[in-house]
């Protein structure tokens, strides 16, 4: 029965830093970014033949979204989302290719032979998505405070609404302040992580043509996760900047509520 | 005791995804018949739903990370 590693295996160390698998699928996915975004601004034109309109598509989807539900200032941080959602997208789609899981060096041990792969997809690391989170979470925390200034910002998150009940909800709030890094980055790593055990599991169990199946729905969980962890930083950002427009609510037009303002003691 | 500690880990992920799935099948089943009743709310429906069921399904995810622990910890 092949298993997967839980933490990522080092490949080789230069100095004091190891380099590991995950390591080398996190700069692939940054390679293959930077590469399409090289050539694609280098050719694009006003009118977009076929590869540029695929190539658009996933940015213009994803800012849609962003400046239908993100606010006045959605054009401030709609590059983080829209970055956020391709970096994961590729990094989880490159575990999927033929050959990432399966080419490395092998390890003879008592207990069998052992297989080290070079390259491991960057969200199946912990230390990939806490990263990401960390990024998330000081950016979304930045724009807040930008938004509304470091005592505002700071007056919302430790003093409740009627004063006195502070002693018993700003523990609360501070608690789910964090557990949002936490939810957001084992989220990502316990689907993506989860996936590959699978497929590794399937692939072993029925090597042929169940494993499709399941790459199919790896595919679609992938894509899924991206668009939760940008999806989520946007829905931060904007619980951390509306807080000033709490004031302004009744000279908006109904319909135009984001939706989201109930979802900001959930973690 | 490491069977314990299997078991341990099943029963972690089995009894965690519990909640969770009721909590899925609620919120998607509302989501149907509100996209079933007014077709044109799907668009604003869509970014709430996904966050949503992000929400939920995080607890799932914190079982299946308690079981790996189990595993590793057995």
């Amino acid at each position: 029965m092949p298993s997967i590693d839980i933490a990522a295996e080092p490949l080789f160390s230069v100095g004091p830093l190891t380099i590991t698998n995950s390591m080398v699928g996190a700069v692939l996915a940054s390679v293959v970014l930077l590469v399409a975004a090289w050539v694609f601004t280098r050719r694009a034109s006003a009118v977009p033949d076929r590869i540029q309109g695929i190539i658009e598509l996933p940015v213009e989807w994803v800012a849609e979204m962003v400046s239908s539900a993100g606010g006045k200032r959605w054009r401030s941080y709609v590059g983080l989302v829209i970055g956020i959602f391709l970096f994961v997208l590729v990094g989880n789609w490159i575990g999927l290719l033929p050959g990432v899981g399966t080419i490395g060096i092998v390890h003879h041990t008592e207990e069998g032979t052992e297989l080290l792969p070079f390259v491991r997809p960057a969200s199946a690391d912990l230390n990939f998505t806490l990263g990401l989170a960390i990024v998330s979470f000081v950016a979304f925390t930045g724009i807040g405070i930008r938004a509304n200034g470091v005592l505002r910002y700071l007056r919302h998150l430790l003093i409740a609404d009627p004063w006195w009940m502070s002693p018993v909800v700003t523990p609360i709030h501070l608690v789910s302040e964090f557990a949002r890094l936490i939810s957001l980055s084992i989220r990502l790593f316990g689907n993506v992580y989860a996936g590959e055990a699978l497929l590794a599991i399937m692939a072993a169990l029925v090597p042929l043509a169940l494993p499709v199946i399941f790459l199919g729905l790896e595919m679609l969980f992938g894509f899924v996760q991206a668009l939760v962890f940008a999806l989520l930083t946007m829905a931060y950002v904007i619980l951390a900047v509306a807080e000033d427009q709490q004031h302004e609510v009744a000279h908006q037009a109904p319909g135009q509520s984001t939706g989201l303002v109930g979802m900001e003691s959930s973690a | 005791m490491p069977e314990l500690t299997f078991i341990a880990a099943g029963l972690a992920m089995g009894l965690g995804a519990i909640g969770p799935g009721i909590g899925l099948g609620i919120a998607v089943s509302k989501a149907m018949e509100a996209i079933g009743r007014n077709p044109d709310s799907y668009g604003t429906l869509f970014v709430p739903y996904i966050l949503g069921l992000a929400f939920t399904e995080a607890i799932g995810i914190y079982s299946l990370v308690i079981a790996f622990l189990l595993i590793g910890a057995g």
